[in-house]
């Protein structure tokens, strides 16, 4: 009896501790909202969602410094300052990974001053932390999540600022076709990004005329693609489409296109957004030579304000690369901003945070109508983005390329 | 201090003897006859602590932590069914996700049709239907997995187990006959799961603001931290009456020395059989209620990783023990969420990143604690009191898979098996 | 048709060279101490990583560069680069090196870990160096991941050509020096004392001791070959597929350990047999059947292999001793 009755103890120690640091997280917490009153000012927080350490980092990494610049330029806005509120940001790490994802959802909506979420990234993380938002009625903004079904689930707070793959897919087909491609080998990662692209793009690419030679899968984080290389060689296609995203530590894009290469099947690689990062190159070499990728919006140095949110980019974060969906990032952050000030401005600062505050941010974020970096920002009924630019791109002496067609 | 003495010594008999079905009347005798009236405080003060936990965690707003503990209770009924394999029975298995993604899909292919069907007056209770189709098809894959590898014994079974977790698994990602739904998993988009009974009730009628900072509500995941809390202790009832039943003491032989088991009439079949398909039970209880819990269910939570951190539970915690699963799995699941909740809630203000750090090195710092626990208290935190030896390898007690020629040849060290002589430790 | 079966089958059969290396590592340690050693997946891992680091120290300008700022006596270094990255001879030394190194560093870990990690726990229960090589398993992969990087490109040294089935320099490099080394291997464990002092160890450690077998070091030199013959294998796998990731361990550890008890656990032949049977399960499954259940296909097989021959294909069923 003794081994339990130390247990029992042991129990109850543990949960007499976690008592008290929560305990201590009140005081703390009270405590600088004490502190805030002094100064009057009330500190909102903006969780991000993304891959951060491991998985997509490229697009969870970049991400997060375009929302870190969305709410630093925020609180310089004199609207910000007027109503006493400072924005800050709280990052959530999902891996790439649903579970991790959902944990990182559950954090957020944790947190008191959580006035609402940029993420997530990859479809899989997206679609299982949504379920977290909706219940909890804090609205969530992915900027990178391309799958349909995201917004199709009938959650009133979650929208997108990027274009989705049945638009995506579609036009890749399109753009393939006018390109003088006819016969493709098709490979998806096992993903539900990946084989909700690849569906999109067979079905239009089909309807267009051209032949699909394969449909082949890979298995996440695997490396080996030489039988799926040798499959494909024999079949002699035009070109290969693949679904997923560049990550070698995921298994992916850019080792895909180095053994395709180097098993001597030299046609291009097309792929979706997964693929359309600095970091494709850099692992594949000169490999990704030629190979193509369709990403929503468009080149930064073509959109409106895109060339004054590069330069804020490169100063405050100098050596880093833009990725793909930092515009969108940046853009979902400033939904979200603007829909909080206006909310702010009518029932007063302190309500924010409110449930009816939340629900007014909804409302506001529903409404939005202003002009993005990545062009005009406005949801349809869906929570999509009424914006749907899709640009192809090529690689040409090791960069990406937009291509017009 | 000497009851505790008298109660150690006269289990050295019963452990020697437990083997022979003859041992019954002495464990009977030593369950429950002394239960001292500290021991019951603590457990009452034990209960409500646990009661009232998610409400003050609910309070503040951590729903987070709420999380935490539901995940580690999930994980220590998981674990609880794969010590009745390893722990109980000795039987090595790496593929305990298998039984989980059973559970977790049976549920969701059961519910969601059920769901629509029941309405939505009804459609909470499809939760209880699926719970319990989810262990009905759990331990049915279990009864049948172990039909063909009876034959095996220890790292043998280890492969096949670990080889059948994987099949499982990319069969789910591959969408095996059109019912897994792929990489996506379940319900599908546009199915949605209905909330379970009572919790839309308790949603809206259970709310009272103490004041601005301390507001008592439910929310989904105080409402599953308690269905979880439920079936946890409804498990450890189960397992503990079990673990002294004949079935029990049969698993002891088995686990012991399989032959001289069978030598006294032990039907070892059967009981590995049972204790295949009871692990499996709980396997599958668990998955059911994740499911539902996190609203989906999808490949890739049923990893084979996963299932080697289940067997770690097990062994940190101290095998064929309840207590040590119960704290073994609050360190290996529960201490990197731990970390990652403090650095976000007390670390936040600090020097820039410190938070982002300290949270990114949680599993590093799971890793070396697992190698410091191992090496600190090999029999695990909480041993077992049966199991006072270790559980033999490849071939039972003699482990002996001679292979001729000039190749390497496998037997058990005999450094490893002088470790344990004659089982008389608890003496 | 002739041309796409040989072609799938080079393909597993380079697979199976770097299965059956890092199978030897499992099974050598299963043959003397019965523990599967789950870290060993992550020697392969560092056998990569320290691989590239030392080729980039040879031949990369830039990292050389960064190297040199800081630590200005390896400015020796930057002048032998022509040598290494201009000539034939100084390809095939740079290689030599960038193996050697690897091989030892990693081996060199290996020994470590079993030190700090396994030898304390030599008297436990059977389960725990298991979980302790789980952890350390854990720590590796996590110490890659935020000390170093999550992936790396690794450059290709050979060129490509193909002589027909898809046989590829790689490939060629691949196979020849694995069947060299699981050659070597065999012949020193049959043959040389130490050789057979690690087989009597295996067989009855206290015998083997009171015979005057240092069972400390035949087991530290076991701890030593495995990890180095992984670490091999780790660099094969950054020249063929161009990338070393932190994770990268995780599927080819699962594979190998597979591949070494089809074999037979505990047998040398057995593995590598094993090693090559599973890679060329896989491509012809690939290949044939379904990218997407190559594995499913591998274990299946592995399961009625095992269930018809209960100790492997080279190893005898277990006897029950009454």
């Amino acid at each position: 009896m003794k081994k339990s009755m130390k247990f029992v103890l042991l129990a109850l120690v543990v949960l007499a501790a976690a008592a008290l640091v929560i305990g201590c997280g009140g005081k703390s917490d009270s405590a600088s909202t004490e502190g805030d009153t002094t100064t009057g000012k009330t500190t909102l927080t903006i969780g991000m969602g993304g891959p951060l350490t491991q998985g997509d980092v490229a697009f969870g990494q970049g991400a997060q410094r375009a929302v870190q610049l969305a709410v630093e330029d925020a609180n310089k806005l004199p609207e910000v300052t007027e109503l006493g509120i400072e924005f800050k940001t709280l990052d959530g790490d999902d891996q790439s990974e649903a579970e991790k994802g959902v944990t990182a959802a559950n954090s957020f909506v944790s947190d008191r001053s959580l006035v609402g979420v940029v993420g997530h990234f990859n479809s899989t993380v997206s679609i299982a932390a949504s379920k977290v938002y909706n219940e909890n009625n804090v609205t969530a903004i992915s900027y990178g999540s391309t799958n349909p079904d995201l917004t199709k689930q009938g959650f009133k707070t979650i929208f997108r600022t990027c274009a989705t793959d049945d638009y995506q897919g579609p036009t890749g087909a399109d753009d393939a076709i006018k390109l003088g491609f006819k016969k493709v080998a098709i490979i998806d990662d096992s993903s539900p990004y990946g084989q909700g692209l690849v569906a999109e793009f067979e079905k239009k690419f089909k309807e267009l005329g051209g032949e699909v030679t394969s449909k082949q899968s890979t298995q996440q984080k695997q490396n080996d693609f030489t039988a799926v290389v040798t499959k494909i060689k024999s079949e002699r296609p035009d070109f290969v489409y693949f679904g997923g995203t560049y990550a070698a530590d995921t298994g992916a894009g850019a080792l895909l296109t180095k053994q395709l290469k180097e098993g001597g099947v030299s046609v291009p690689v097309m792929g979706g957004d997964g693929l359309y990062a600095a970091d494709y190159i850099s692992e594949a070499g000169e490999a990704s030579e030629g190979d193509l990728a369709t990403c929503p919006g468009m080149p930064v140095e073509l959109l409106p304000q895109g060339q004054a949110f590069a330069d804020a980019y490169k100063a405050k974060f100098p050596g880093k690369d833009i990725a793909a969906f930092d515009a969108y990032a940046y853009d979902a952050a400033q939904a979200l901003i603007k829909a909080v000030v206006k909310v702010a401005q009518e029932n007063g600062a302190d309500k924010v945070t409110s449930p009816a505050g939340k629900e007014a941010i909804q409302a506001a974020v529903a409404a939005s109508s202003f002009d993005g970096v990545t062009g005009p920002i406005a949801f349809d009924e869906n929570g999509d983005n009424t914006n749907r630019v899709i640009t192809l791109y090529k690689v040409v002496d090791g960069a990406w390329v937009a291509q017009e067609l | 201090m000497t009851t505790e003495r008298d109660n150690i010594n006269s289990e050295a008999p019963s452990l020697a003897a437990d083997l022979l079905p003859a041992a019954k009347p002495m464990f009977k005798k030593q369950r429950g006859s002394k239960t001292s009236p500290l021991k019951v405080i603590l457990l009452v003060i034990l209960a409500l602590a646990l009661i009232a936990a998610p409400i003050i965690f609910q309070g503040f707003g951590q729903l987070l932590l709420i999380r935490i503990f539901a995940i580690v209770g999930l994980y220590i009924i998981l674990a609880m069914g794969l010590n009745i394999v390893v722990g109980y029975a000795g039987l090595l298995d790496f593929g305990r996700m298998a039984f989980y993604a059973f559970g977790a899909y049976a549920a969701m292919l059961i519910g969601v049709p059920l769901a629509q069907a029941l309405g939505p007056q009804l459609g909470g209770w499809a939760y209880v239907v699926s719970l319990v189709g989810g262990a009905i098809v759990s331990s049915l894959v279990g009864f049948l997995l172990s039909l063909p590898v009876m034959r095996l014994r220890g790292d043998y079974l280890a492969i096949v187990t670990l080889g059948f977790g994987e099949i499982v698994r990319i069969c789910l990602q591959n969408n095996f006959l059109g019912l897994s739904n792929g990489a996506q998993g379940l319900p599908r988009t546009g199915q949605t799961l209905p909330a379970p009974p009572g919790l839309d009730w308790l949603k809206m009628n259970v709310y009272f603001p103490i004041n601005d900072r301390f507001v008592i509500e439910f929310s989904s995941n105080v409402y599953w931290y308690y269905i979880i809390l439920i079936l946890l202790v409804v498990a450890i009832i189960v397992v503990r009456r079990q673990d002294n039943s004949r079935l029990g003491r049969s698993w002891a032989a088995l686990r012991e020395d399989e032959v001289a088991a069978a030598a006294m009439g032990v039907n070892t079949t059967r009981a590995k059989t049972w204790a295949f398909v009871l692990g499996a039970l709980w396997g599958g209880v668990a998955g059911a209620t994740f499911s539902y819990f996190q609203m989906v269910a999808s490949p890739e939570t049923f990893n084979f990783f996963n299932s080697v951190l289940v067997l770690a539970i097990v062994v940190i915690g101290g095998m064929g023990s309840i207590p040590g699963v119960i704290v073994g799995a609050l360190a290996i699941q529960g201490i990197p969420e731990f970390i990652r909740w403090f650095a976000q809630n007390f670390l936040s203000g600090a020097a820039s990143g410190i938070d982002k750090t300290v949270s990114n090195y949680r599993n590093l710092i799971l890793g070396l604690l697992m190698v410091v626990m191992m090496a600190i208290r090999p029999a695990g935190l909480i041993p077992s009191k049966r199991i006072k030896r270790e559980i033999h390898g490849a071939g039972g007690s003699d482990g002996s898979t001679r292979v001729e020629g000039d190749v390497l040849v496998n037997g058990v060290p005999a450094g490893i098996e002088g470790a344990t002589p004659g089982g008389g430790e608890g003496a | 048709m002739f041309n796409y079966i040989v072609s799938q089958l080079v393909n597993g059969v380079t697979l199976g060279g770097m299965y059956a290396l890092i199978a030897l590592g499992y099974t050598l340690v299963y043959g003397i101490l019965l523990m599967i050693n789950f870290a060993h997946s992550e020697m392969f891992m560092s056998g990569g990583y320290i691989g590239l680091g030392v080729l980039n120290l040879l031949s990369n300008k830039a990292v050389q560069a960064a190297v040199v700022a800081r630590l200005p006596f390896l400015a020796f270094l930057q002048s032998a680069r022509t040598f290494f990255t201009g000539s034939t001879i100084g390809m095939i030394l740079m290689l030599l090196i960038v193996f050697g190194i690897s091989a030892v560093l990693t081996g060199c870990l290996g020994m470590l870990t079993e030190r700090f990690a396994y030898r304390p726990l030599r008297n436990a229960p059977r389960l725990c160096p298991l979980i302790s090589a789980l952890g350390i398993s854990i720590f590796l992969q996590n110490a890659a991941l935020l000390w170093i990087d999550n992936s790396i490109p690794f450059p290709s040294l050979l060129p490509t050509r193909d002589f027909g089935f898809g046989i590829t320099p790689i490939r060629i490099f691949i196979i020849v020096t694995s069947l060299i080394l699981l050659f070597v291997l065999d012949r020193f464990v049959s043959t040389t004392r130490i050789g057979k002092a690690m087989r009597a160890t295996s067989q009855d450690q206290d015998a083997a001791g009171l015979m005057g077998i240092d069972i400390n070091s035949v087991i530290a030199l076991t701890f030593f070959i495995g990890p180095a013959l992984g670490a091999v294998a780790g660099i094969f796998s950054g020249m063929y597929y161009g990338v070393v990731t932190y994770n990268m361990g995780f599927f080819p550890g699962i594979k190998s350990f597979t591949a070494a008890v089809l074999g037979g656990i505990g047998n040398l032949r057995g593995a590598m047999l094993g090693g090559f049977m599973l890679g060329i399960i896989e491509a012809l499954a690939s290949g044939f059947i379904s990218s997407g259940y190559k594995d499913v296909i591998a274990f299946v097989i592995l399961i009625i292999v095992l269930i018809f021959r209960p100790g492997g294909l080279l190893g005898e069923s277990v006897v029950e001793k009454v």
